[in-house]
């Protein structure tokens, strides 16, 4: 085989170029955000047979709740005809995985998985021509099938996968045109499937970056500043040095942060360094951020023109004009973010729960001004993040604490910090403005949101209409944000979403048209026409001008270019607002995983309906009033949802996105459910402080 | 010196004023266990002394001294799942996982106390705990199917408002 080289390890070695097999999405959010990333060029490895038969695959991606690790398995299972339990899937380790921006954007299955079938399937033709000569058969009588290369002609004769690389070290570069598995040969594929790494996590032994312990590990406390954009004055750390425990006391500027033997030990000593403070006076409440959102507005971005809308206002029945506001939102996933860092022989090494682990290693080597092949980043288990996890600042902490110290660190924070200095999904200002006739027929549109903060494609996302008329202005505003915003599953999709499908059912109580109806009035899109019918149908949706007093509702959505359509039903208590259950339909092409799919779909609704009905995020002075789920939240079991899933995408369209569509219909159809039963209009989240009870 | 059992081993405890869920996860080294809020709001420290669910981010070392501990870790025999945890893996209750010990580990408390519980009784009982991911629909089918309930069908109340 003239395409081999050796190697150190034996098996069968799939590399490829990282750059052209997995080129950084051309126009996405992500590019905009990491743009300064560029992406390696070295050969690396996604796959190798070993010689025991079984298989690894390789991926830069991070498992942080959305069952890649299952999904990226099972396409490698079925494309290499081995058992699902065969394949070992690594994820997110700089020195062991192929280059990746980072797990964001519900590319993971898109993109990777293409690039791992690809190379099982180069493996896969790469043992047929090694059993070829094994058995002296030609390769076109020869098929894959259980993990050996067997002859179609007489079954008996065949070798194992492990038998034909014993041995040997072969490497083979990624075929980016090899012939596939069509689906309906699929036996892994499309089909339920338990996770791979469910026992790891049943049992404890799954490995979160709150969980890594090295020999000799010191437990950081940095002190906290008390307020956002308070500067550190004075310290005195002479009692705190004195405390049991205490190993040392770093403290590089502003920065102070105890070390010692244990945790308890480090809380307690940094409680007692004497600190104090100069806040800055004047910082915004929670309850001036609308008035901020406009008034700090940027330039207006138009992400939709069509026609002319001062026609369409001419032409229409009736115009409707809403105002809409969401609040900050916490991620407030349940893992705390936390580091380890350990420093041998000027490499370091850290254990982040990153879902940029390349992108944190870049990071790290630049501040320490050493080569990125000096830094290792691992990303373990990861306790949730949606989104928040690509900025991760206890990772810098622990790897200048470590390197102080000369010692392993770890910086995990506690609820409070994990509140107060992760990100928050930006609050929103957005006016609706809307054009229709009487048989509700969409003739003129105007969307004009305000986002808080500077990363335009947050606010963007989403923001377009996608029902079918001729006139349409969307313009979307970047303003001040007196709180750090960040990424949220869907960014700002369910956000816009929440403004557009609340005005649709305005609209439709204003011409006394079923909500379903009115929007199938306005669509055109296929694939949008048929998750609205499958969702309305699998609830049992029967039309009804709102409000009908019977608390159910609907909206649909687009997000990663995934359809989606919610029904729900609600009851009210006073203002405790109980969702009773939800159907929902998503059309996100191919299924790889349905059970991860429709698990995805569930957390989804979940998460909106926190958005929905309870969340916000509280400050004034600079102190977030509610860094805790003693004031801050969140859905629990016994107000959770009957809530029931169909996947209605059609498998020969190129899967897309799961992880993140199901939230976008979640909120407005609950508001719209609250409508209809009590004919009260909630235009503003979350609707429980804002339902007249 | 104050001893605990833990998983049937007996252990001894040095510093008895020490967090009870920081000396399992930092001095015992079993971090099934996890930290969530450390305010017994979470349920994610969720083990068990003397069978009975305990929030162990809010009690010391010493406090529970003289008892018998369960954690995630302890829970399987051998190579056999506990039922309540083959049963979360059945019904793939599980995205993140990082709750997970915790469901489990309340999960056994009420079956320990209501072999038979309602749907009603599973749902208040996994209240005490939290899953941001919002997997509820799936623990709760994972501690039905443990307990042996009739699953109930996503339809039932498909009907009720038409």
């Amino acid at each position: 085989m003239s395409d081999t080289t050796a190697t150190t390890e034996d098996g069968l070695r799939i590399v490829g170029e990282v750059a052209q097999g997995f080129p950084p999405p051309p126009k996405s959010y992500a590019r905009a955000a990491y743009s300064n990333a560029k992406p390696d060029t070295q050969s690396a490895t996604w796959l190798i047979v070993r010689p025991d038969g079984r298989v690894s695959a390789y991926a830069g991606k991070v498992e942080y709740g959305q069952g890649i690790r299952s999904g990226l398995a099972m396409e490698v299972a079925d494309e290499l005809r081995v058992r699902l339990d065969a394949v070992d899937v690594l994820l997110g380790d700089t020195d062991h995985t192929p280059w990746d921006m980072g797990t964001f954007g519900s590319q993971s299955t898109a993109r990777v998985g293409l690039q791992l079938r690809r190379a099982a399937a180069t493996a896969r033709e790469a043992l047929v021509e090694l059993a070829a000569d094994k058995l002296d058969l030609p390769t076109g009588e020869l098929e894959c099938r259980n993990g050996r290369v067997i002859s179609r002609a007489d079954p008996a004769r065949s070798v194992a996968y492990g038998d034909l690389v014993a041995g040997k070290a072969i490497t083979r570069d990624v075929q980016e045109d090899v012939a596939l598995t069509p689906r309906d040969e699929f036996t892994v594929m499309g089909r339920p499937a338990p996770r791979v790494d469910a026992v790891d996590r049943v049992t404890g032994k799954a490995q979160y970056s709150q969980d890594i312990m090295l020999p000799g590990m010191l437990f950081a406390q940095p002190l906290r500043p008390p307020a956002r954009k308070a500067r550190l004055v004075d310290a005195d750390t002479k009692v705190a040095e004195q405390l049991p425990g205490v190993v040392q006391i770093v403290r590089e500027g502003d920065r102070i942060a105890v070390l010692a033997e244990t945790d308890e030990q480090a809380e307690f000593a940094a409680k007692a360094v004497q600190a104090q403070w100069r806040e800055e006076d004047g910082q915004p409440t929670n309850w001036d951020v609308p008035d901020l959102l406009r008034r700090t507005a940027g330039e207006p971005v138009i992400t939709q023109e069509s026609g002319d809308t001062a026609e369409g206002f001419r032409q229409a029945d009736a115009v409707l004009e809403s105002l809409y506001y969401l609040p900050y939102i916490s991620n407030a996933p349940m893992e705390p973010r936390a580091a380890v860092a350990q420093w041998e022989d000027g490499r370091l090494t850290v254990w982040a729960g990153t879902q940029r682990p390349f992108g944190l290693r870049a990071e790290l080597a630049g501040h320490f001004e050493i080569e990125e092949s000096s830094v290792r980043v691992i990303a373990p288990e990861i306790g949730g993040g949606f989104g928040s996890k690509s900025i991760y600042p206890v990772a810098l902490e622990a790897a200048r604490l470590a390197k102080a110290a000369g010692r392993p660190v770890r910086v995990a924070y506690t609820r409070a910090e994990e509140m107060v200095f992760a990100t928050f999904r930006p609050a929103a200002l957005i006016e609706v403005k809307s054009g229709f006739l009487d048989d509700g027929t969409l003739v003129a549109w105007e969307f004009t949101a305000y986002h808080a903060g500077e990363r335009p494609f947050i606010g963007q996302r989403g923001s377009q209409t996608p029902y079918h008329l001729a006139n349409v202005k969307v313009s979307v505003s970047s303003s001040e944000s007196p709180l750090r915003e960040g990424s949220y599953r869907s960014l700002g999709g369910a956000v816009n979403h929440f403004a557009r499908e609340s005005h649709m059912d305005e609209i439709a109580a204003a011409v006394g048209i079923d909500p379903v109806e009115l929007r199938l009035r306005n669509l055109t899109e296929p694939r949008f026409r048929r998750v609205l019918e499958a969702a309305a149908d699998r609830f049992g949706w029967s039309g009804a001008k709102p409000p009908s007093q019977r608390g159910v509702g609907v909206a649909i959505g687009l997000d990663v270019g995934s359809y989606v359509a919610a029904c729900v039903e609600v009851q009210v208590h006073g203002s405790e607002v109980t969702v009773e259950r939800v159907a929902t339909a998503l059309d996100c092409g191919l299924v790889v995983n349905p059970e991860g799919a429709k698990n995805q779909m569930e957390g989804s609704i979940v998460m909106g309906m926190g958005t929905a009905l309870y969340e916000a995020i509280d400050f004034q002075s600079g102190r977030l009033l509610n860094a805790g789920f003693t004031r801050y939240r969140v859905p629990r079991s016994n107000n959770a949802p009957k809530i029931d899933v169909e996947l209605v995408g059609d498998p020969d369209t190129p899967s897309t996105g799961a992880g993140e569509p199901g939230i976008v219909p979640v909120a407005p159809a609950i508001a719209n459910a609250v409508f209809d039963l009590t004919g009260d209009r909630v235009r503003e989240l979350p609707i429980q402080r804002h339902l007249r009870g | 010196m104050l001893s605990i059992r833990v998983n049937g081993e007996e252990r001894q405890v040095p510093t008895p004023e020490r967090n009870l869920l920081s000396y399992l996860r930092f001095d015992l080294g079993l971090t099934g266990t996890k930290y969530g809020c450390g305010e017994g709001l979470c349920g994610a420290c969720t083990i068990l002394l003397d069978g009975q669910p305990l929030r162990a981010c809010m009690t010391t070392a010493g406090s529970a001294a003289g008892g018998s501990l369960t954690t995630i870790e302890g829970l399987a025999s051998d190579a056999t799942l506990h039922p309540v945890q083959q049963a979360f893996v059945d019904e793939s209750a599980m995205q993140c996982g990082y709750c997970i010990p915790g469901f489990i580990m309340t999960a056994v408390g009420l079956l320990s106390r209501e072999a038979q519980p309602n749907t009603s009784q599973i749902r208040e009982a996994l209240a005490e705990n939290m899953c941001r991911c919002g997997t509820y629909q799936r623990i709760q089918q994972a501690v039905e199917r443990a307990a042996g309930v009739q699953r109930n069908d996503a339809h039932e109340r498909h009907d009720s408002h038409n």
